[in-house]
This record gives C-alpha cells, sequence and structure tokens, in this order.
C-alpha cells in the first residue's frame, strides 16, 4: 500500500516536473513591483510634468524615458531569473532546459511583439497608448505562459489586460492603471506566490 | 484485492520505468538528455531502461542529427499509454 502511493506520488512529480517551471519565485515578483513603482513614479515627477517633452523623439527626455523603462525591465528580468536559479538549487532541482525554453518561448513571443508594438507608439509620440499596450500584451503573454507555471500567473494575466483596457479608455491617466498593474499587482500576486509556495517547501 | 494487486503492471515496477513512463505520457517527445535532467540518472541505467520499454513495446525512439550530434528523442506508443493508462487507473483503485 506504502509503496503504491509512493509511486502516485512519483508519476504526479514527474509529471510536473516535465511541464512545468516551478522554480518561479514570488519574491521575484514582490521586487518587480516595487521596481516598477519606483520607475513609474520618478518618469511621473520628472519626465511626464505638465510641459511634457518626452513625448518628442530623440529629446533627452524621451531617452531619459526609455532608459528607465529598460532599468526597470532589466532589474525585473534580472531578479526573476536570479531568484529562480536559487529557489531550483535549493529543492535540488535541475532546471530542466526543455521546459526553461518553452517557458520562454510561450514568454518571449507575445512580449516581443508587444514591446515592439508599444516602441512604434513611441516613436510616433502617441506616449498615452503605451502603457495600455505593454499592460494588455503583458497580460497576454502571461496568459500563454501560465499553463507552463503556476495558476495565479492566469490570474494576474487577467488583471494585467483589464488594466491595459482600462488604460485605453482613461487615455491619460495610462501611469496610474501601469503603476497598479506592473506595481501593486506583481507585489500582490507575488506575495500569495511567495506565501503559496515558496515558505511552504522551505 | 488480489485481482487489483493482479492488475498492476509489472513493467513498472521499478520507479526509473514509472518515471519515464510519466514524462513521456505528458510530453509529445522527450530527448536523452531531457529524460537524464528529469530523473537524476546516469547514462548507462537509463538506456537500460529504455531498451527494456522499448522492447515490450510501450516507447520507440527516432535518430536525427543535430549537427553532428546523434540526437535520440523517445516517445510513448499507443499500446505504452493504454497500459500506463491502466496502472495508474488500478493503483488509484488500490488506493481508494
Amino acid at each position: 500500500m506504502e509503496k503504491q502511493l509512493e509511486d502516485l506520488k512519483a508519476i504526479r512529480e514527474m509529471m510536473e516536473k516535465s511541464t512545468k517551471f516551478l522554480s518561479l519565485s514570488g519574491m521575484s515578483g514582490i521586487i518587480a513591483g516595487i521596481t516598477a513603482i519606483v520607475g513609474a513614479a520618478f518618469a511621473y515627477f520628472f519626465l511626464l510634468n505638465n510641459v511634457s517633452t518626452a513625448s518628442v523623439v530623440g529629446s533627452d527626455d524621451f531617452w531619459m524615458l526609455l532608459a528607465d523603462a529598460l532599468i526597470v525591465l532589466f532589474i525585473s528580468v534580472g531578479a526573476a531569473f536570479y531568484l529562480s536559479m536559487k529557489k531550483a538549487k535549493k529543492n535540488r532541482q535541475k532546471m530542466v532546459k526543455k521546459v526553461v525554453i518553452d517557458t520562454l518561448y510561450h514568454l518571449g513571443v507575445p512580449l516581443l511583439a508587444g514591446g515592439i508594438f508599444s516602441l512604434i507608439f513611441l516613436i510616433r509620440g502617441d506616449i498615452a497608448m503605451v502603457a495600455s499596450s505593454t499592460l494588455i500584451f503583458y497580460g497576454l503573454a502571461l496568459i500563454n505562459v501560465s499553463k507552463f507555471t503556476y495558476p495565479e500567473v492566469h490570474y494576474l494575466g487577467i488583471t494585467e489586460i483589464v488594466l491595459g483596457l482600462l488604460a485605453a479608455v482613461f487615455l491619460y491617466h495610462g501611469i496610474i492603471f501601469w503603476t497598479i498593474g506592473f506595481g501593486l499587482c506583481h507585489i500582490f500576486y507575488g506575495l500569495i506566490m511567495h506565501l503559496k509556495y515558496d515558505l511552504k517547501k522551505a | 484485492m488480489k485481482n487489483i494487486i493482479a492488475k498492476l503492471n509489472k513493467a513498472f515496477e521499478s520507479r526509473i520505468r514509472l518515471g519515464i513512463m510519466s514524462a513521456l505520457a505528458v510530453n509529445e517527445a522527450l530527448d536523452f538528455n531531457a529524460l537524464k535532467d528529469l530523473l537524476d540518472v546516469t547514462d548507462g541505467n537509463l538506456a537500460s531502461h529504455l531498451k527494456a520499454l522499448e522492447s515490450i513495446g510501450y516507447v520507440q525512439s527516432t535518430k536525427q542529427f543535430v549537427g553532428r550530434k546523434p540526437n535520440t528523442r523517445y516517445s510513448i506508443t499507443k499500446t505504452g499509454a493504454d497500459d500506463f493508462k491502466s496502472h495508474l487507473d488500478a493503483l488509484g483503485e488500490l488506493l481508494r
């Protein structure tokens, strides 16, 4: 009886391990959220003030805005990558190459499309649409990748899409929705995942 | 009780074979190294279990070349999938 129970557990574990990326750390969501809020606050107070020149391509403010966005992206992705490796090591699970590639591919394709799409808006000076398009494409990317990881990622994706659509309606308050979506939502879902998966396993 | 135990498939008694079948049941195909990573076993050990599963017709392999390196991809056969499912059902029944 004991053996059969162990067998079933092993089967289940293997099926999950061979298809899912379970090294994603909740803490990386929290870090990404805080970074996004700091980045958005910087943009809001220093770059997007009343007489904004940030929408003029090639202006100093434009480059600052782009640099701000890229730094936020770099820190978030870097933290996610580092913490995933750490978690995998701690749980003594090898990151299976196939699963990592599947995950990156399904996340990356919509994200890259969205990134280029948003960049086109930015270059055309249509800065108001950027918040909406980044949120929507990010949400779609999350939903697309969620079948390979924790279910919370799916709900986060839906939340981001709703916020992105709202940002398109309330066009000139985009930064608020962006801060909620990339900041608060990341912290919220990151915290849930941290409590649910990371602490339990420790 | 005895009846149900008889339904458990002897081919899946080894934990490694069970692992191989579980991984192949939910993946279209996996190559040798992916299986090795998943199961954390030595080359020789994995190869002999794969060979055994292949000879009873549960697993099939296709060889191809990635650059110059030979790469063998394994997938589950129809018989393998059916028998694995019966084995799972028997396990579940036993524990109910």
